[in-house]
């Protein structure tokens, strides 16, 4: 099984458990990192949907986002506007929407924590809480989306190196303002709105007008 | 070879040839001027002129999706969209669609394509009322005197959107500049993690702008009634605004600076500590129509200043 071979064997089983995976995961740190990474985020997505669940409208709109992205959207024309699992982006095309989404999960969780100050005064962020983000911040396969980024438009990457500096040194500011004051509904916005810039890098970086 | 003509440096002047002296830079100058006009002459040959018109409904979509290349939207005089495409090369061509009520235009790049030969140009009137949703990698993105949705999405894009009233503006660049101008009744939001922002005249009920390193720049009186945030992490934030502005502006950094300029009658209460310096709180003008203003940064300066009448 080639590196190639294995990610896209990941849309059917994510966590490498199937026997010619384990083959692979076994010699090839690098694709071994990834399916880690891959099970991180979802472990962190099932925490998140355990600890708030979003109200179907945010999952309606979520839809009705991805619609107009053209995402979801049923095909009209012979040229489909979906990725395709078959180009140089490969499988993880997929992950860094999803990663987007999942930013934007923890974006709406920092929210639901700030619509009530008299909860948020007594709440203090617990180690489980932090587990939440901070993978999310550095596991976010960063240097996967910048090589990405370099083999389909090689001239972007320094744009995208730069503002990925810059939007985690804006979370994790961010962060230490809420850790500094759990109670700021400010700084608990401000958090927000950095995993939103994230997601939205993420987003770009996927962008369908992307060549 | 031109190159090494254009780029020659000087040589050791002697008496003899000083009198070429003039006469060598009007050569290179005219070498120059050839070669650029071939050039030209040769990049306009490869250029493709494509136009394309639909028939539409009321309140049609217009979608367009364009790597590399600018996207201009206009008003039309009728319920039609025509499409005007100007195509660097054959290595790109354009796939465009009525689907419904919505035309779809793409760019779709062939073999060999690159930032320069798959570059496409659009010219394109569509009807006032139409929603456009324009995406462009590199481009430059304008819309300009509608009244449907605007939707504009680049990682480098330069976006200009002016003269649209009572529709939803949404914006994101990742180092494009955004130029918003004269929107009115808009309901409009613009994320850009480094390309600066800048708001003329723009009011409506939710008007807000997140930015991780850009700038922003407001200028307006914020309209009655609205909600406007502007969030930079990094970036500096001014708000320029006549005498005649009603708001209840509130502003804070945390490790950067805030000025105003304005006399503020100061909130009795308010959700946080008003640090000298670093934040205000206070409400100009009259209470009754104020707007909310919400100005924040982390280590950006935040000035709020008073339009100089003349």
């Amino acid at each position: 099984m080639t590196c190639l071979e294995l990610r896209e064997s990941l849309v059917e089983a994510e966590d490498g458990s199937r026997p010619e995976q384990r083959a692979h995961l076994k010699d090839c740190p690098e694709c071994a990192a990834l399916v880690a990474d891959l099970i991180v985020i979802a472990c962190a997505a099932g925490e998140l949907r355990a600890a708030h669940e979003p109200s179907p409208r945010v999952w309606n709109s979520i839809e009705i986002a991805l619609r107009q992205e053209g995402l979801i959207k049923p095909q009209h024309s012979r040229h489909s506007l979906l990725p395709s699992f078959g180009s140089s982006w490969g499988w993880w095309r997929w992950l860094a929407p999803v990663a987007a989404l999942l930013l934007i999960a923890a974006g709406i969780y920092v929210r639901q924590h700030s619509h009530s100050p008299t909860i948020a005064r007594i709440e203090i962020p617990t180690p489980e809480h932090a587990a939440v983000s901070d993978p999310m911040i550095a596991g976010l396969n960063d240097e996967d989306l910048l090589q990405g980024i370099s083999q389909q438009s090689p001239a972007l990457r320094a744009t995208y190196t730069d503002n990925l500096e810059r939007v985690n040194q804006y979370i994790k500011d961010a962060k230490s303002t809420v850790d500094a004051d759990p109670s700021d509904e400010d700084a608990r916005r401000s958090l927000m709105e950095a995993y939103q810039q994230k997601a939205m890098l993420f987003e770009l970086a996927l962008d369908r007008s992307l060549p | 070879m031109y190159g090494t003509v254009a780029l020659r440096p000087p040589l050791r002047e002697t008496e003899g040839e000083s009198s070429n002296r003039m006469r060598a830079p009007t050569i290179q100058l005219a070498a120059i001027s050839a070669v650029m006009a071939g050039m030209t002459v040769a990049s306009l040959a490869a250029q493709t002129h494509k136009e394309y018109r639909y028939n539409v409904g009321p309140k049609a979509g217009v979608s367009v999706n364009n790597p590399y290349g600018s996207v201009s939207v206009k008003p039309s005089t009728g319920n039609f969209v025509v499409i005007t495409a100007i195509l660097a090369s054959d290595k790109v061509e354009v796939d465009n669609a009525l689907v419904g009520n919505r035309v779809e235009i793409q760019s779709h790049l062939l073999d060999g394509a690159n930032d320069h030969n798959a570059r496409v140009d659009y010219e394109i009137l569509a009807p006032a009322d139409a929603s456009v949703t324009l995406h462009s990698s590199a481009g430059s993105l304008h819309a300009e005197k509608l009244h449907g949705d605007v939707d504009l999405e680049g990682a480098g894009a330069n976006v200009d959107v002016r003269d649209i009233t009572n529709a939803h503006v949404h914006v994101k660049t990742l180092n494009g500049p955004v130029f918003l101008t004269n929107v009115q009744d808009g309901h409009v939001e613009v994320d850009s993690l480094s390309g600066n922002v800048t708001l003329k005249g723009v009011n409506g009920p939710l008007v807000q702008v997140i930015s991780t390193s850009g700038a922003i720049s407001y200028v307006g009186d914020f309209g009655d009634h609205g909600d406007y945030r502007l969030t930079s992490h990094s970036g500096d934030i001014e708000a320029v605004v006549p005498d005649s502005t009603s708001a209840d502006v509130s502003a804070r950094t945390v490790r950067g600076e805030v000025h105003d300029d304005i006399p503020l009658q100061p909130k009795q209460h308010t959700s946080f500590v008003l640090k000298e310096g670093s934040a205000f709180w206070g409400t100009m003008g009259r209470a009754a129509v104020s707007s909310t203003v919400v100005l924040r940064s982390f280590s950006g300066k935040i000035h709020l200043r008073k339009r100089s009448e003349k």
